[in-house]
């Protein structure tokens, strides 16, 4: 029954999230420009009369602008994503060829996060006395800095000291080249890193005042114990809620870093995309990246599941304030 | 091999490399014929401008297609760097007499690399190709306008039957939009044909991996280079890997790095550093047809008064901004013409900045300066809208625009700066919502005069596109393009041509800042050279460094 629930509730959030984006997608491409020179190779299209015509009735075009918008709207709902108007291919063999290599680098970066992300709440959490503060207050410094850190400025950084000045690193990634891909995982990994690591701190320091740990020292655990058993798991479990998020962010850096690192992926397909006008790649693009963003949420309330086994015992209620019960 | 090179072990393997190679280079001075750099490899080209969606350009017609297909088509005639003629696919040409028939002779031992032979049919069906309206060509369709039909008189000799005398024919199949592509390659269809064109060309596309790289392969069979290549057989190398690289420092650290062995579209600083060093060299090859200028719009108030005009180009005063900006890598303009159009013409006097002037032409014409500081008349501001094309700009000059827009408000301009993408760029010039423009025409030959300048140009094709931004309508003007464009004359040409230049220059519609910047670096690669039509780089004498 839960999970009947859960799970209509997460599909009916796909579809209000696929309904939202096709939406303002079709009206901001339409707003801004006629897609027709996309299907009559580019602008400054000499392409007379009669090729208009003919364009116009293929694509719809002569339809009014709603009318459009509902058959767009019949399409994205059957899954049909049609042909992109520039590169007269399926949209949907397009986006196939490119999902692979952003997912790769969206994940990448997603773990190498979490480890930065776990790395700096352990060295918060382990550094005692007047050194240890100072420790502390500047993780806290360089966690804001990185959180703050446009992608653009950081990644041109990178490549102007590993690729320009030491020649360690390329400064291009074309797919799974493990060399390659370092510049650009770091580069979208940082910002998220910051913003997970300042989560985990807090949260960590929460759960080590709790009662729970405090009996748990008073039974003798040693702060190694306390701290792989009992507290990380609590400190995780509010960055691993915000996990499905900073997937999504990630998603969306990649459109900057690909562009910058000339790698391929489905940001640079959406950026030749939305330049060229090409409403139906730009709306298969930001349906599919809208419809792994919902899996990628799913992914998260599962793993929730297993590291809380809270939420597996209570069948009526989703309460995580019951830290003193554990304790006590 | 570029790979090897990021890694510890790979740098040293590649001194070690470097060194037995420079012993070997050393050891061959011995013997002379040896050549110092070596045959095959891969070169890896890095381009900035946006990947085609389609490598034909028949279809279309950009420069990013001309760029790449440079490779693996080629077209009827060449030009050298005088701007003569030269022959290429076709050997000879010859013209009647009412300049209405062209006889082409092509070349009888030319196969295209699907094994099809070069003859006058394949020449007609290219010419169909271009005009087809499926096609969707807008570059190459222009260029061939006045072809009514490609008579195949025999395999070798195709005749072109034109529907009005054409002066710049030979220009204008000398250009890549219009090169000769196999017959059997069109028939497969648009979209296998944009997938790999096939061609006469040294190279030939092997695969192409959209956003990531076009594989070029060598033609083993190729016989057919231009007039300005020394190799007269296929060429050094085994391969050319195309990649986009759409941002300007990266494309700069790829090259540095080693990545990459040749960048395209590189920024001012990246030039002034690559004439600095040992190892990186620098062709700096502007682009046919017109200078980059801005054009003011005679069409619409206020610039429809000529005072209102020279006032503007009197206040500009771009040429601090433009030697700052970029450096000293450029030189000031004041033709509407290339500096590499042997038939353009320089007017300094009428562009000399003089602030008093301007003022004193606009309280001439009635605009009148108020607390503000923008001049207004008959209550309507002195206001510019100046669309700015983000994709054609580079920052330097955006900047310049900048100071050209802060130059021009202190005699009272309200010059109104839009960065746009290119659709709605293009969008904004087909509804007239422009009194400055800066929009840079690439054509081989003075005819781009007539395609800017001829008032036919303020007809907008049904897509809304128009180039005669300026709006000039002047019927002796008109006079002097269709003559120029009539004649087969080449002294009387460019004498027509000149006076043309003249006229469009003294109407104050267009400010000239520079020639198209077109600019290479190469690293570790030598022979590399571009070609006298759009100015497209060829390797077919291009060798990787031993």
């Amino acid at each position: 029954m839960r999970i009947a629930r859960w799970a209509l509730a997460r599909i009916g959030s796909a579809l209000l999230v696929v309904w939202v984006v096709t939406t303002i997608v079709f009206f901001a491409l339409r707003a801004s420009g006629d897609p027709l020179e996309a299907i009559l190779g580019g602008p400054g299209s000499q392409a007379g009369e009669e090729a208009v015509a003919v364009a116009r009735e293929t694509y719809g075009l002569d339809q009014p602008l709603l009318w459009q918008y509902l058959l767009l709207l019949g399409r994205v709902g059957t899954l049909q994503l049609g042909d992109s108007y520039a590169r007269r291919q399926p949209v949907i063999d397009l986006i196939a060829a490119q999902l692979p290599s952003t997912l790769l680098l969206a994940t990448l970066a997603l773990a190498l996060a979490w480890a930065l992300a776990l790395c700096g709440a352990i060295i918060a959490r382990t550094s005692r006395g007047p050194a240890g503060r100072a420790v502390t207050a500047s993780l806290r410094g360089a966690e804001i800095v990185a959180t703050v850190m446009p992608q653009f400025w950081l990644g041109a950084v990178l490549i102007l000291v590993f690729a320009s000045t030491l020649g360690v690193l390329p400064a291009t990634s074309s797919g799974a080249d493990p060399a390659g891909l370092v510049l650009p995982v770091v580069t979208l990994a940082i910002p998220i890193a910051g913003f997970l690591a300042q989560i985990m701190r807090d949260s960590l320091a929460e759960a080590d005042a709790a009662p729970f740990a405090v009996t748990a020292r008073a039974r003798g655990a040693s702060d190694t114990r306390l701290l792989l058993h009992h507290t990380l798991r609590h400190a995780s479990l509010p960055a691993l809620a915000l996990s499905g998020w900073a997937y999504g962010s990630l998603l969306s850096g990649a459109v900057v870093v690909e562009t910058l690192f000339a790698r391929p992926g489905l940001g640079r397909l959406l950026i030749d995309g939305a330049m060229q006008r090409d409403v139906p790649l730009v709306i298969g693009a930001v349906v599919v990246v809208a419809l792994v963003y919902v899996v990628v949420l799913v992914i998260g309330d599962a793993l929730e599941l297993l590291v809380d086994p809270r939420l597996r015992r209570r069948t009526r209620t989703i309460v995580r304030q019951a830290d003193v019960a554990v304790g006590a | 091999m570029h790979r090897a090179l990021f890694t510890p072990r790979g740098r040293i393997l590649s001194v070690l490399a470097v060194g037995t190679a420079a012993a070997l280079a050393l050891a061959a001075c011995a013997a002379p014929d040896a050549p110092a750099a070596q045959d095959g490899g891969t070169l890896v080209y890095a381009s900035g401008d946006a990947e085609p969606t389609c490598l034909d350009p028949h279809v279309g017609g950009n420069y990013p297609q001309a760029l790449i297909s440079t490779q693996y088509l080629e077209p009827l005639v060449g030009r050298d760097a005088d701007g003569e003629i030269t022959p290429w696919l076709a050997t000879d040409w010859t013209v009647s007499d009412d300049g209405l028939t062209w006889d082409f002779t092509l070349r009888d031992d030319v196969t295209f690399t699907d094994g099809t032979p070069l003859d006058a049919d394949a020449v007609k069906v290219n010419i169909e190709h271009l005009q087809n309206p499926d096609t969707g060509s807008s570059t190459g369709y222009l260029a061939v306008a006045k072809v009514a039909e490609v008579e195949a008189v025999d395999a070798t000799h195709a005749r072109f039957h034109l529907s009005a005398p054409d002066s710049a024919l030979l220009e204008s199949l000398s250009q890549q939009w219009t090169a000769i592509e196999s017959p059997a390659g069109i028939a497969r269809g648009t979209d296998e044909n944009c997938a790999a064109p096939i061609g006469t060309g040294p190279f030939l596309v092997d695969e192409w991996v959209p956003q990531q790289q076009v594989t070029l392969v060598r033609n083993d069979d190729y016989n057919t280079p231009d007039a300005g290549t020394e190799n007269d057989g296929p060429a050094h190398l085994n391969t050319i890997e195309w990649r986009f690289i759409p941002d300007a420092a990266t494309r700069w650290a790829a090259l540095q790095s080693g990545e990459v062995n040749v960048i395209d579209n590189p920024q001012p600083d990246a030039i002034v550093a690559a004439e600095q060093s040992d190892d990186i060299a620098h062709i700096d090859a502007p682009r046919p047809g017109s200078s980059n200028r801005i054009e003011l719009n005679s069409g619409q108030a206020p610039f429809d008064d000529v005072r209102v005009r020279e006032a503007f180009i009197r206040a500009a005063d771009p040429e601090p901004g433009i030697e700052s900006l970029y450096l000293g890598t450029v030189t000031r303009s004041t033709s509407p013409l290339a500096s590499t159009e042997p038939v353009a013409i320089s007017d300094d006097a009428l562009f000399e900045t003089d602030a008093a002037a301007a003022a004193a032409l606009l309280d001439e014409a009635g605009w009148t300066e108020d607390a503000s500081g923008v001049r207004s008349k008959d209550g309507k501001p002195l206001t510019v809208r100046f669309p700015v094309s983000t994709n054609q700009s580079v920052a330097a000059e955006q900047s310049l625009f900048e100071q050209i827009q802060a130059n021009a408000a202190a005699v009272g301009f309200d010059v109104v700066l839009t960065p746009m993408d290119l659709s709605s760029w293009y969008g904004a010039l087909g509804a007239n919502e422009y009194e400055a423009v800066s929009a840079p025409y690439t054509k081989v030959g003075p005819d781009v005069l007539r395609i800017l300048y001829h008032s036919d140009g303020i007809v907008p094709a049904p897509s809304g596109y128009f180039a005669n931004h300026a709006q000039l309508s002047d019927p002796a003007l008109d006079a002097l393009l269709d003559a120029a464009s009539a004649t087969s004359d080449a002294d009387e040409r460019a004498d027509l041509y000149a006076q043309a230049q003249e006229i469009i220059l003294a109407s104050y519609t267009v400010l000239p800042l520079y020639d198209q910047q077109n600019h290479f670096l190469t690293r570790g690669v030598t022979g590399v050279r571009t070609l006298g039509t759009v100015a497209t780089p060829t390797f077919v004498d291009a060798r990787l460094d031993g």
